[in-house]
């Protein structure tokens, strides 16, 4: 106890200094997250307050791990973050590769690489919606035109088709991000061991696959990283461009979490939701950090 | 069955037609600032320009909170229940949705004369009446008709080959059969359609629930059980999933609303369209490419002989925290008095006062607009004799949301009708029992 008042004694001024740091961070991030944790156990609806203080124990996630529809939203949620991650990740990679040979005009082709993240993610999800609109879609007409189809093909509406209209729109946006970092990564790669590798008589790939890549690793896992948080609560695009339909066949953890949130008001079960959706970006988070850690170790090996 | 963008710059130039208001019309609240949350978009803005005639007759000053669409504001009204932030006096309500809002309104009855109330629509009050309380004064009403194409009924090429291969007149529909055989003949992919629907969230439950009732079928048991999954609900439900399997509804009608049936009526995709009476000026304009070439009949009957007919009316309505609730119920008087609703007329919104649907026809007529008054006599007929509205219960919006993916589920072909009902009704007894109904 002695030893404790003497701590707090001595570290007066620093505690001072940060304690309105730290009671800010307990009032907008933690308050919240118990309340909404409580929440997840009641059958609090949004237009009866009244039912804030109805308990009802483990209900909420009970009927969630019974309930079909946010099973398959989960499972798409993961396949959509795999296909957009890896894709955006080749895309990405392939993009940094060929800006790093420009040597004429490189920061202009680096400022025009960043337009996609420049919008909004809502004015990508009405620019890509247009696109690919069944019948008065600039893709539709552009193929009728050319006489590749006669017929109007429903990309917004075909359960693949849609998915890859959604996924198309999200790498669209989202490749850059990859494309930068990456770049960043070949702009600190170090010389020396290339121009070993060459003397000792590498080809162009083996240079690329065992010097490389493996420096670019940690970076790829950055990216990763950050991106599968984005990704895994993906909503602005696909909100407007699908809402999640027709059908379900489009709908993502946060698209389904939203509508029972707002539109039903139905915040209990929303929040219970999101509890098991948030351990999908733990999930990711933990794995990419994991990936970077080993990368890194690998990397000491240089 | 809401958002109706084009008639903004059709009412701007009935603007200038203002009434006078006096003094004494509205009562003094001089000094006092009144608090409103209104409903926001091109469709409803002209109205709000009448405000200032109110400020300068009673002194006192709108301060206007919140103007957003209608889906907007309802997700804002819920967050201010839940936050028990409803000090404001007036805000922009909605028939169909009003009960989700009963614990911060305030019933007018008692607020509004009986002299005010006697000149509205008996049918439309009764619309905004729940539990036997007034919760709102109904600004304006919604319901659709049969807009269709005259040209192509018209063509006596089009009429031989109808009769020949259906054995009955090429007329407008009647029936809702009728409709489904006219749809098909029409559809001449992927340049014409036969008809379009709205294909997701409230627009289907909307267009599926009017179905019901024209087959004979109800929402909702009398114990508030579903009731839906009935052999009427499959029978309504097969009409739009045979459509579909049949290509005469374009195949991205699934996720269609409001704005992309109107666009795509008017740009001539299709050859009939069930739509609401806002877009009526709009389909006869200069950017229409079908003007002068549109008709207009009742909604089709079902199999048991009623309309569909899903209404409801944009309202006013008072929260029970107001802590002036005469000037509140002033403002709402004048937003919804003759005037005003001439102003919103003109533009082609239904009104919901008797007196405004025989003036503004005469208006019409004496301007020699006879496409406006026979559109004009079609609705007042439709929302005088065949509107209904959905279940007036807190509930419909999470009923929808259980009921539309699964509409669509059906006429994508990934379930059977009775599949599609039955796992909606199952997740409704859900909703129905944890809002304490059963």
């Amino acid at each position: 106890m002695t030893r404790l008042r003497r701590t707090i004694r001595e570290n007066a001024v620093p505690f001072a200094l940060i304690s309105p740091a730290v009671l800010i961070i307990l009032m907008v991030v933690l308050l919240p997250l118990i309340f909404s944790f409580y929440t997840s156990f009641s059958n609090y609806r949004l237009i009866r307050p009244d039912s804030l203080w109805d308990w009802v124990g483990l209900r909420n996630y009970k009927r969630i791990m019974g309930d079909w529809d946010f099973w398959v939203a989960f499972g798409r949620t993961v396949l959509f973050l795999t296909v957009a991650l890896n894709l955006e990740l080749l895309f990405g990679l392939g993009l940094a590769l060929l800006v790093n040979k420009i040597t004429w005009g490189q920061r202009t082709m680096r400022t025009i690489m960043m337009f996609p993240m420049m919008f909004s993610p809502i004015l990508v999800g009405f620019q890509f919606k247009y696109l690919f609109n069944d019948t008065i879609g600039l893709v539709n007409n552009g193929l009728q035109s050319l006489g590749l189809t006669h017929e109007a093909i429903p990309f917004l509406v075909d359960r693949w088709l849609a998915f890859f209209s959604i996924a198309f729109a999200e790498i669209w946006m989202s490749t850059s991000i990859f494309a930068i970092l990456i770049l960043a990564g070949l702009f600190a790669l170090p010389k020396d061991p290339i121009e070993a590798a060459r003397v000792d008589g590498c080809s162009n790939w083996q240079v690329f696959k065992h010097i490389t890549l493996p420096f670019l690793m940690p970076f790829i896992y950055i990216a990763m990283a950050i991106r599968s948080l984005d990704v895994a609560r993906a909503f602005d695009i696909v909100d407007v461009m699908t809402g999640g339909g027709p059908a379900g066949r489009t709908e993502l953890l946060w698209t389904l979490i939203s509508r029972t949130a707002y539109d039903d008001a139905r915040m209990g079960r929303a929040n219970a939701m999101s509890y098991v959706a948030i351990l999908l970006s733990i999930f990711f988070t933990w794995f990419f950090f994991n990936k970077l850690m080993e990368a890194r170790k690998h990397l000491g090996a240089f | 069955m809401r958002n109706i963008n084009k008639i903004g710059a059709l009412s701007l130039a009935t603007l200038m037609a203002a009434s006078s208001v006096s003094a004494s019309d509205y009562g003094s609240f001089d000094g006092y600032t009144l608090r409103v949350k209104l409903i926001g978009g091109a469709q409803y803005e002209p109205l709000y320009t009448l405000i200032p005639e109110w400020e300068k007759a009673t002194g006192a000053t709108v301060d206007i909170l919140s103007r957003k669409s209608h889906f907007e504001l309802d997700r804002e009204m819920k967050q201010d229940i839940a936050a028990g932030n409803t000090d404001y006096c007036v805000f922009s309500n909605h028939t169909n949705f009003a009960p989700q809002y009963d614990v911060m309104t305030e019933p007018l009855d008692g607020h509004i004369s009986a002299d005010v109330l006697a000149d509205f629509s008996p049918l439309v009050v009764s619309h905004a009446t729940v539990g036997g309380k007034l919760f709102s004064m109904p600004r304006h009403s919604d319901v659709s008709n049969m807009y269709y194409v005259k040209s192509l009924y018209e063509d006596a090429d089009n009429q031989a080959k109808f009769k020949a291969e259906y054995g009955y007149d090429l007329t407008p529909p009647a029936t809702w059969a009728q409709a489904s055989d006219q749809a098909k003949f029409f559809t001449d992919a992927p340049d014409r359609y036969g008809t379009h629907f709205a294909g997701k969230d409230e627009g289907i439950t909307g267009r599926f629930y009017e179905m019901l009732v024209a087959e004979g079928g109800v929402m909702l048991n009398d114990d508030m059980s579903p009731a839906f999954n009935s052999e009427a609900g499959v029978r309504a439900l097969n009409w739009f999933v045979d459509l579909y399997e049949a290509k005469a509804v374009p195949a991205g009608t699934t996720n269609y609303v409001w704005d992309d049936l109107g666009l795509g009526f008017a740009a001539g995709a299709v050859a009939f369209n069930l739509d609401w009476g806002g877009w009526a000026a709009y389909f006869n304009s200069d950017d229409s490419k079908i003007s002068g070439d549109v008709g207009i009949v009742l909604a089709p009957a079902g199999s048991s002989g009623k309309r569909t007919g899903w209404s409801g009316s944009h309202s006013f309505s008072m929260t029970k925290g107001c802590d002036n609730q005469a000037a509140a119920a002033s403002l709402i008087t004048f937003l919804t008095s003759h005037d005003a609703q001439m102003l919103e007329a003109r533009a082609g919104i239904l009104p919901t006062r008797t007196q405004v649907w025989d003036d503004v026809i005469a208006e019409f007529k004496a301007e020699k607009n006879d496409y406006m008054v026979e559109i004009f006599a079609i609705y007042s007929d439709s929302m005088a004799n065949h509107a209904f509205t959905p279940p007036l219960i807190a509930e419909w919006g999470e009923i929808s949301n259980a009921l539309w993916p699964r509409l669509q589920a059906a006429i994508l072909g990934d379930k059977t009708a009775q599949e599609a009902l039955d796992e909606a009704a199952e997740d409704v007894l859900e909703v129905m029992q944890d809002a304490g109904h059963l």
